[in-house]
């Protein structure tokens, strides 16, 4: 619970009070993303699994001022390339609240649920994130870059020690918006790590967007 | 006029004339001497008046008289001469007095007719000329002008002409008949249409019949001082704040080409900082991190420093318009003044020059 309170407080602290009065009318922007995942399990020290899959995913944001309110869905099926018996689905849901702080920066809070269903089981992930977004601007609105990094406020996981370590992950990308239309596109890179008693768990992807308002 | 006062006015007269008291005689002044001989004639005691008037006139009494006063000195001098029956004396006095002023005219409430005839008659027996000139006169705009006025006693034909004090003629200003009076006007230019440079000039009337009977020619020395007319300043041109930056400037350029950067490099570096220890991350982070350092350059490119910005020229053009048409409206009003003649035209007195010789 104290990272659930660090993350509010955040959220709420550094936005300045200007940006947190404006009032506008809540848009929608949605985003659909093709990616290409790869994860990489180090659960034995010397042995790592890595597994690889397409994914798809989708967004829907509410914006309201300077808050927003995003759903996000993501599934794949990642295997080894040996054979159905590496096969296992991705399902990632997340949700979260943020606030852009300032107009080059963005912060987050929610959780991210992430599970791997394999035929033996299902492996569960639920993580509160704290996640803060730089964007820079690289010609004026139409082209733009991001990094992300984001952090576990706290973690819960099906696998001993039920409690990861460290989690925590980051993504850069660029974004084209053409200079009319709502439609832009994306291209970006993102990694998860958590640290899980002597092991870890690595997921990294590599995304195309195409999104619909901002 | 009683005895008294007339034995008073013989004795002024005589102490005058410095028979009993020369030294105080001396210290009397032209204009008293006038004044004494005006009371002489009013008194009929033309003899007296002759001497006093004369006197006035003489050279090297103290104080000077003015032109004015001469001619008033010479007319009461010749209807005093007229009334002694000396009427050569008379016409020569009355001649010097049109040589004098060729305007003057005695006074018919004062003079009886027949002194006032004889003037008429010697005045058109006299032939003469006068100028004036305003002692300075600044010639600022393009129909400015300087004016001498020409005055004859009769009827006669003059040449007025300017030259330089070395001889060079400038211009011939004048050449004809002048009944009375005259206003000759010039314009600063010379002959061939060019202003007179700075130095000294000499304006001259002359009779165009000069012979030994004929009028003296009357000159009068004009130093002329050629002034350059000052010019507008230019408007300064407009700059910034006033106006948008019309070139791009490096920081955009430089910006975009750092987020760039800084986003591919993070993508490359990412598993480096978030998932040390956890082995390498996938090959297709470098795809992306060229893909966004490709957009960097784009973006460097696409607004490399010194470009044109055609909003900014286009917002610009009211105001550079406007600008260029001050400037234009100043270089045009500056080109006027320059091609304007400013002189300023300072004269020295008049002076008779006669037959080769001048005399003030």
């Amino acid at each position: 619970m104290r990272g659930y309170a660090a993350g509010l407080a955040i959220l709420v602290f550094v936005l300045p009070p200007d940006v947190a009065r404006a009032q506008e009318r809540p848009t929608v922007a949605l985003r659909g993303d093709v990616a290409a995942v790869w994860l990489r399990q180090a659960m034995t020290p010397g042995v790592t699994a890595l597994l690889r899959g397409p994914a798809l995913a989708g967004e829907a944001r509410v914006n309201y001022g300077p808050f927003w309110l995003g759903a996000g869905l993501l599934e794949g099926r990642l295997d080894d390339g040996a054979g159905q018996a590496s096969r296992r689905d991705l399902v990632e849901g997340r949700l979260a609240v943020g606030a852009r702080a300032l107009p080059w920066l963005e912060v987050s809070l929610g959780p991210l649920l992430r599970a791997y269903v394999i035929d033996s089981g299902t492996e569960r992930w639920v993580v509160w994130q704290g996640r803060a977004r730089v964007d820079a601007p690289i010609i004026a609105t139409s082209l733009t870059s991001h990094v992300e990094l984001w952090r576990a406020l706290s973690s819960r996981v099906t696998l001993p020690p039920l409690t990861a370590g460290r989690v925590q992950g980051g993504e850069a990308g660029v974004t084209y918006q053409p200079p009319r239309g709502p439609v832009w596109l994306r291209l970006a890179y993102r990694v998860d790590n958590a640290l899980l008693g002597a092991g870890s768990e690595t997921v990294e992807a590599v995304s195309f967007s195409v999104g619909f308002g901002r | 006029m009683t005895l008294l006062a007339r034995g008073s006015v013989v004795v002024a007269v005589w102490l005058g004339l410095g028979g009993a008291a020369p030294r105080a005689a001396a210290a009397q002044t032209a204009r008293d001497l006038v004044s004494q001989g005006v009371r002489a004639y009013r008194a009929l005691e033309y003899d007296a008046a002759v001497a006093l008037l004369r006197r006035s006139l003489t050279e090297g009494v103290v104080g000077t008289l003015s032109t004015a006063e001469r001619a008033q000195a010479l007319t009461y001098l010749g209807a005093t001469e007229l009334f002694r029956g000396r009427r050569d004396s008379a016409t020569l006095a009355f001649g010097n007095v049109v040589l004098l002023d060729p305007r003057y005219r005695p006074d018919e409430l004062i003079f009886p007719p027949q002194v006032t005839s004889l003037f008429q008659e010697v005045r058109q027996a006299t032939k003469t000329v006068a100028v004036t000139v305003p002692p300075v006169t600044e010639l600022r705009a393009k129909g400015d002008r300087f004016t001498a006025r020409v005055f004859t006693s009769s009827l006669a034909d003059v040449a007025v002409t300017l030259a330089r004090d070395d001889g060079t003629p400038v211009r011939e200003l004048y050449t004809g008949p002048v009944a009375d009076s005259l206003a000759v006007t010039w314009d600063g230019f010379s002959a061939g249409g060019t202003p007179v440079s700075t130095g000294r000039y000499i304006l001259r009337v002359a009779p165009r019949t000069e012979g030994a009977a004929g009028p003296p020619a009357r000159q009068v020395a004009l130093d002329i001082e050629q002034r350059a007319s000052d010019t507008l300043p230019w408007p300064p041109a407009p700059t910034a704040p006033a106006l948008l930056p019309e070139r791009a400037p490096a920081g955009p350029a430089v910006r975009s080409l750092a987020a760039g950067f800084l986003a591919a490099v993070a993508a490359i570096a990412l598993p480096s900082v978030v998932a040390h220890g956890s082995g390498g991350g996938s090959d297709a982070r470098f795809a992306v991190g060229a893909a966004i350092g490709t957009a960097g350059v784009v973006g460097f490119i696409a607004q490399h420093p010194g470009r044109p910005l055609a909003a900014n020229i286009r917002a610009n053009a009211p105001q550079r318009d406007a600008w260029t048409q001050r400037l234009e409206s100043v270089k045009a009003e500056n080109a006027t003044r320059r091609a304007s003649l400013r002189l300023v035209i300072r004269a020295a007195p008049i002076a008779t020059a006669d037959r080769g010789g001048t005399s003030p």
